[in-house]
């Protein structure tokens, strides 16, 4: 293959994926994936009335926590449950034959699901994300800097659903739907409790035993880097430099993963 | 099966659900009126988690957890405050027995320990409830935030409370060295070793509470705390006056009226009936058996 032929090549590689993300996409929002932005609204609008009387003056503080952690939960549920059946209901469905019979490589097929489903998270994160902001300005009644202040924070919050997603991807490559859901839950709070598989990692006596438990922590996605609700709820900015190799991370992550999964789904007979 | 008999099947089914509705309804009602009497040593049991298990097990939520613990210490104080038959001040809840606030309000602020008004809270209730506690829980906050010099304000007031004027004074102090620490912090070091117990040195303490305070109740609560200095140097002045009186007359007064003239030189805030109102505009009664003056126990003032 001569270089323009490799050009030629990627774009076309470029051009499967986009439309295999649109797809998703579309698959998403047909299956009303996007209505628990609704269940999100009436979750922070009777937060904004109701919680003044109930928080002793700290509504604004309550507001973030409360629409920060419902992004995060809304969206772990979504990038779980949609997750596990990317592939999964393609092959149910036999329509993965129809994908296969044209030239799309089983990895294009796989990342383009991933992108489809990141591009549904994205919107989920964003409407939710001007949700709280407006929210803030609400109860504030006026300007609130906290209003923007939130916004590294919902980054982090998609980064985090982003290696989720990925995790969930990875299962259902090889996996049954419930297993792999079950299994990427586990990953999501296990991966939340990194800080401990290291402390426990010191705290070993035996030899066998630590390089286990630091061969877990350095395994699963530290996700306790993506957690900055709580800073944020005190208008509190993330360090740059720190937000900037957790977002690094993220992408090395996603990268091992995504690789791993088309790796397993290469190797599928679906005969 | 014709519409008539899908109709004669559907009727029982509907009749056994809406009687169902009723029967649950009045059953919910029974139960709810003949619940017994709550054990409060259960009521009172321990919290299930302790503040770091709360932390660990919070999975990144832990900013809303803390919210909820916090909620609910609110609720709690709340809830005694209501089943409690007199008026009492939030600075002085030592009979309410709030065994359960100290560890919500730690587990508070171990999820969240930049969340202030939690030890705000700790600094200003609990004192009366467990000195210990309020000055473990404050501590721990200038641990988690050192450059938050109202942390020291909070603790030096709790040793204030318990007449340690020399802690006081070497807590506010050291809060003073803060940035953005206010001036009158350095003032409060000399003001506690010159006159630590004094009045004008609690109105100071009361005075920067409400300025400063983020929490309403904790702002009412130092206004009452300062008409309630407002009132015993009136009840001062008036004790004076009625001592003036009964010395020239070798008698008391009968009615404020009598005594109007001077009340009104001393510029007493005097009612239209001419009888002297402290801060909250409720009258001071007239103890003619001693010859004293006395708060009304109906009065916003508080009377210890």
């Amino acid at each position: 293959m001569n270089h323009s032929e490799r050009l030629a090549f990627r774009s076309g590689s470029l051009l499967r994926i986009s439309a295999i993300a649109r797809n998703a996409f579309r698959e998403a929002v047909r299956d009303l994936v996007l209505y628990n932005l609704v269940l999100f609204v009436l979750l922070l609008t009777s937060a904004a009335i109701f919680i003044g009387a109930l928080s002793g003056g700290q509504e604004r503080k309550i507001i973030v926590d409360l629409g920060l952690s419902a992004m995060l939960l809304f969206g772990v549920f979504i990038a779980i449950f949609v997750g596990v059946g990317l592939v999964y209901k393609e092959l149910e469905r036999r329509t993965v034959y129809a994908i296969f019979a044209k030239p799309v490589g089983r990895g294009e097929f796989l990342v383009g699901k991933y992108l489809g489903l990141c591009l549904t998270l994205l919107v989920n994160v964003v409407v939710m994300g001007v949700g709280v902001s407006i929210a803030l300005l609400y109860v504030s009644g006026g300007w609130d800097p906290l209003a923007l202040r939130i916004w590294p924070a919902v980054l982090l919050i998609y980064v985090q659903l982003m290696i989720l997603t990925g995790i969930a991807l990875l299962f259902s490559s090889f996996s049954s739907p419930a297993l792999s859901a079950l299994l990427t839950f586990f990953v999501f709070i296990i991966g939340h409790f990194s800080a401990d598989l290291k402390g426990l990692a010191g705290s070993m006596g035996s030899t066998a035993a630590r390089w286990l438990f630091a061969g877990l922590y350095y395994l699963l996605p530290n996700l306790a880097n993506y957690n900055f609700i709580t800073p944020a709820a005190h208008g509190q900015l993330p360090a740059a430099t720190h937000a900037a190799a957790a977002i690094l991370y993220a992408f090395v992550y996603l990268a091992v993963i995504i690789a791993t999964a088309t790796l397993i789904f290469r190797r599928r007979n679906f005969k | 099966m014709t519409l008539r008999n899908r109709n004669s099947h559907d009727l029982p089914l509907a009749l056994t659900v809406l009687l169902g509705l009723l029967s649950v309804f009045g059953l919910s009602h029974w139960i709810d009126s003949h619940r017994p009497a709550a054990d409060p040593n259960v009521e009172e049991e321990r919290l299930y988690l302790t503040s770091n298990t709360a932390k660990r097990m919070s999975l990144g939520f832990n900013g809303l957890a803390a919210d909820w613990y916090w909620i609910r210490s609110l609720q709690y104080v709340g809830r005694k405050l209501i089943n409690h038959p007199d008026e009492v001040q939030l600075d002085d809840l030592g009979p309410l027995n709030l065994k359960l606030l100290a560890p919500l309000l730690d587990t508070a602020t171990t999820l969240d320990p930049d969340f202030m008004e939690p030890y705000e809270y700790a600094a200003v209730v609990l004192p009366a409830v467990n000195v210990e506690d309020a000055i473990r829980i404050t501590k721990k906050g200038i641990a988690a935030n050192p450059r938050a010099w109202r942390l020291y304000q909070h603790l030096g007031y709790i040793y204030w409370q318990q007449q340690d004027f020399k802690a006081a004074g070497e807590t506010y102090s050291q809060g003073a060295k803060l940035p953005g620490a206010p001036s009158w912090m350095e003032a409060m070091k000399a003001r506690m070793a010159l006159e630590g117990g004094s009045r004008s040195t609690a109105r100071e303490i009361y005075l920067r509470m409400y300025e400063q305070a983020g929490d309403n109740r904790v702002r009412e609560m130092a206004q009452r705390r300062l008409m309630q200095l407002d009132s015993l140097e009136e009840r001062d002045a008036l004790r004076a006056v009625l001592k003036a009186y009964q010395t020239r007359t070798f008698r008391c007064p009968s009615s404020w009226r009598e005594i109007e003239g001077p009340l009104r030189a001393m510029r007493v805030p005097v009612n239209a009936f001419g009888s002297p109102v402290d801060p909250a505009g409720t009258p001071y009664l007239l103890v003619k058996e001693s010859c004293n003056v006395d708060l009304d126990r109906n009065s916003k003032v508080p009377y210890q």
